[in-house]
């Protein structure tokens, strides 16, 4: 096990590596335009924006800016200034990284237990009204397009513009360190509303495996050895029905830590999904690189730890 | 996307879909002059989309700039008094002395003005002017400006060219004394309307130039401030200042209100980036102590119900800025002029607007220079330039526009040459106006190739470059630096303007006899003749049909009913130093 754990981490670093060069390259032969001629204004002389170019090094050939680039990065850790405010992309990376990173985990928690509760619950109650009531509001949640949701909550639920004075509107966000009250609160018409479509995947998703599950010999067997049906429910079925649940909640949750850019914008979350968004606006390279190599730096240690804990919930997997 | 329109017009409105007069109704008195009796006091919240562009004064040059940054924490040499169109004496203690036929110009500066922690015992001193001009030319600061209305002080090329430490044009006498040396008469740097853009901010030498050095200036984030507000600091850092979502101003202790004419009545100003369009302006129309800042225009549904019951949250003003059509001038068949005024004629202007949501978002135009500005009234006003029948009819002619195609070489009145390309933006409602603008051209047989692609690679990739530019661009526009003709007409049409990246002179006019008139009206120091000559310009560049100007925008501001909201005539904005709580 800690042989093939060293295996994936050192996989990490390649594929963070992979992702930065195809992206570099895919900005510096097709940007979708010149940051130099950006940076310039509106009134640009051919001149100054020749000298802006020389200046941020992109007059060098691709391959000496982007060792540059992860020179900057390994020894000093550095991903540049954005060409936009002048400001370290490490800093303005950091500064936005708990906003995202607590609207993640609020909302993972949530879809994960109304999801999984209500998958069970279905799967174990299939073909009842509480099933298709279930399954049919998980449908609606599915299709609810998460902008749209989020409007809706706001106009309905909101303390500031909404029609029941019940939860904190848009911009309520306040850092954890700061008031843990306030952040709680700030936070949790958010969390319900990126929850909402997640849960309802996953409970679809393990009432489907689950009804399979159930079916299978052992379960049959474990009943006929006389365990509890809620042994039989919790310890031989849902064990092996939740597995693609734990793979789907890795990837999701490695996706949502590189910026969850739609429920940022309508709560005006100040997350990595928002910097990302400016930054493809405003061709701004460095930022566009730093806030990618962190969402891949996510997406593969969710991978990883998806794989890992296989271990631990299907006794066939061995490593 | 960014930069081109977003100077005046990328806050513009957004399909407000709603009828309304095209005249100004300010709901709630004169919103462009304090309320009389307001108080002083409490926390103004603006809420907005964006950012500032950045934090160097040097950098500043768009609408958002001047409202977050630069009129509450930065006085220059001269500024914009909300209800004024020309600037007045700010640091500056009077009017420039223009002397040498125009080539040279003085200015006495007042004494004791100082600034923020920790130089709050430094006086700003003409040396800090000096400086502050010298480091706009840097790569690293990146001014968008400084080379079209300073381009011409003495020494600047051997500054540029690394040939020389200083520029010899800019000199410091004394302390209070700063003159300006040009090669040509400079008329923007006399009557002081470039001496009131942010390069006119005090920078101290001997403090910023380590901030200068690198790659990029970071001198933003270690500023020191002369106006009435500041960002609050610790140490070396701002605490006031989180990029893309918040700035916090509060009063600075250096700023001394006997030798400014800004009240500043508010105690704290907060700018909070991030919002989504709607959710910002309904916060702004049901809460307190708001105002908006980048947001821009409601979306169509809360304008509407705005309007309706909150009118005097509303205020609708002139943007003195144009949204236009650019033909590429120097490419076939658009470098037919017949060819382009038989394209003008055919267009409904009417239809064009109704894409971006009809009256409110503004007049119809006709000529380049937009209502407010000098020389707009003389090139012909609100009404088309007289005599020219390709744009008497605001709906489209086709008849007349038969006739200028049958002169232009197409005899059944119809195009029938090869197919052309039309590249516009992606984004609603700019891509309407481009779909609109296709049914023109169809109907004037032309076989069109259309792209619409995101907004800032339609101007870099190829609207603004000559090589790759398509026959049309549906989606520009420009809006002017300050009430100066030139700010307009000099950038769009100066066939000097024409570069391979960047290029702004859309039609790609290489009228020499154009580019000598532009000239002579940018070296005209006496008020009345260049506004003239610029309305004569304008008049003529209409005349050839090198753009269609279809909008003269509006832009709308949303405010809380508690607030005595300014609009900045200059800025076309709320100005946050005029504006107070009632």
């Amino acid at each position: 096990m800690t042989a093939y754990i060293i295996r994936r981490l050192l996989w990490v670093f390649v594929l963070v590596f992979v992702v930065s060069l195809l992206t570099f390259i895919i900005f510096y032969l097709l940007p979708s335009a010149d940051p130099a001629v950006l940076r310039a204004g509106r009134q640009p002389n051919p001149q100054l924006v020749e000298e802006i170019r020389k200046n941020l090094g992109l007059s060098d050939p691709w391959y000496v800016q982007y060792f540059h680039y992860l020179r900057d990065i390994f020894l000093h850790f550095d991903f540049g200034t954005s060409y936009q405010n002048n400001i370290a992309v490490k800093q303005q990376v950091m500064d936005r990284f708990p906003a995202t990173a607590s609207l993640a985990a609020g909302a993972a928690v949530i879809w994960l237990v109304s999801g999984i509760t209500v998958g069970v619950i279905s799967a174990l109650k299939s073909r009842t009204f509480i099933d298709r009531a279930a399954m049919g509001s998980a449908l609606v949640a599915i299709s609810a397009p998460v902008y749209w949701l989020g409007l809706v909550s706001l106009y309905l639920f909101s303390k500031d513009i909404g029609r029941f004075h019940i939860f904190e509107g848009s911009g309520a966000y306040v850092p954890l360190t700061e008031n843990p009250a306030k952040w709680f609160s700030g936070l949790l018409l958010p969390w319900l509303v990126l929850a909402a479509a997640f849960a309802a995947f996953y409970a679809r998703l393990l009432r489907g495996n689950l009804i399979d599950v159930m079916g299978e010999d052992y379960i049959r067997t474990a009943r006929a050895k006389g365990l509890t049906e809620r042994r039989v429910v919790f310890k031989h079925g849902l064990r092996s029905a939740i597995t693609p649940i734990v793979t789907a909640a890795g990837l999701d949750i490695g996706i949502l830590l590189g910026g969850a850019i739609l429920t940022e914008t309508v709560f005006n979350i100040p997350g990595i999904g928002r910097l990302v968004f400016d930054s493809l606006q405003k061709s701004d390279l460095p930022m566009i690189q730093g806030t990618v190599i962190l969402a891949t730096f996510f997406i593969v240690t969710a991978n990883l730890i998806v794989d890992i804990a296989y271990a631990f919930l299907d006794p066939r997997v061995r490593y | 996307m960014r930069k081109l329109l977003v100077a005046l017009l990328a806050l513009a409105l957004i399909g407000a879909g709603c009828g309304g007069s095209d005249k100004k109704d300010t709901g709630g008195g004169n919103v462009s002059k304090p309320a009389a009796g307001a108080k002083k006091g409490g926390t103004l919240t603006v809420i907005s989309q964006g950012d500032v562009d950045s934090l160097d004064p040097g950098y500043w040059y768009y609408q958002y700039d001047y409202m977050a940054m630069q009129q509450p924490t930065q006085r220059m040499l001269y500024g914009w008094e909300p209800d004024k169109t020309v600037p007045s004496p700010d640091i500056a203690e009077g009017q420039p002395e223009v002397s040498d036929g125009g080539k040279t110009v003085t200015i006495k500066l007042k004494k004791g003005i100082k600034y923020s922690p920790p130089l709050q015992n430094r006086t700003v001193k003409a040396a800090d002017f000096k400086y502050s001009y010298e480091r706009c030319f840097l790569p690293q600061v990146g001014n968008g400006y400084i080379n079209t209305y300073f381009g011409n002080l003495e020494g600047v090329k051997a500054y540029t060219d690394g040939k020389a430490k200083e520029i010899t044009g800019l000199q410091a006498p004394d302390d209070n004394t700063l003159v300006f040396k040009t090669t040509e008469p400079n008329a923007v740097i006399a009557n002081a309307n470039a001496l009131a853009l942010p390069c006119a901010v005090p920078v101290p030498k001997e403090y910023a130039e380590k901030y200068d050095k690198g790659k990029q200036s970071t001198y933003g984030e270690h500023q020191v401030f002369t106006g009435p507000y500041m960002i609050p600091r610790k140490g070396d850092k701002f605490t006031g200042y989180q990029a893309g979502k918040r700035i916090e101003l509060v009063r600075n202790p250096s700023w001394d209100k006997s030798t400014s004419f800004q009240p500043a009545f508010v105690d704290k100003i907060i700018f909070l980036g991030g919002n989504d369009a709607t959710v910002g302006s309904k916060k702004i129309l049901s809460g307190d102590s708001m105002i908006n800042g980048d947001l821009g225009a409601p979306p169509t549904n809360v304008l509407k119900q705005a309007l309706s019951r909150q009118k005097d949250q509303i205020e609708v003003t002139p943007s003195q800025g144009n949204r236009f059509i650019g033909f590429d001038s120097a490419k076939k068949p658009f470098d037919n002029e017949n060819l382009r005024k038989a394209v003008i004629a055919a267009t409904d202007r009417e239809a064009l607007r109704l894409t971006r949501g009809g009256p409110t978002v503004g007049n119809i135009g006709s000529h380049f220079l937009p209502p407010g500005l000098p020389g707009f009234e003389e090139a012909g006003g609100l009404k088309a330039p007289e005599g020219l029948d390709f744009l008497a009819n605001p709906k489209g002619d086709m008849e007349v526009a038969k006739k200028y195609m049958k002169a232009a070489g197409f005899p059944s009145g119809k195009y029938n040459g090869p197919k052309i390309t039309m590249v516009g933006d992606d984004e609603e409602p700019a891509s309407n106006t481009g779909e609109a603008f296709l049914e023109v051209l169809k109907k004037l047989g032309f076989n069109v190739n259309y792209r619409q692609i995101p907004h800032e690679t339609m101007y870099s990739k190829f609207c603004q470059v000559p090589a790759d530019q398509p026959e049309v661009c549906p989606n520009l526009g420009w809006g002017k630096d300050f009430y100066d003709a030139q700010s307009m007409i000099d950038p769009i049409f100066n066939p000097k303007n024409l570069v391979p990246t960047g290029n702004v002179n859309y039609a790609n006019v290489k009228d020499p006899e154009i580019g000598k008139k532009i000239e002579a009206a940018k070296q005209e120091t006496d008020k009345a003749k260049a506004t003239q000559m610029w309305a004569d310009l304008d008049k003529e560049l209409t005349a050839k049909a090198y753009l269609l100007t279809w909008l003269w925008d509006n832009q709308v501001q949303t405010k809380s009913k508690n607030v005595n909201g300014v609009v900045s005539k200059f800025n076309t904005s709320w100005d946050v130093t005029y504006t107070s709580i009632k």
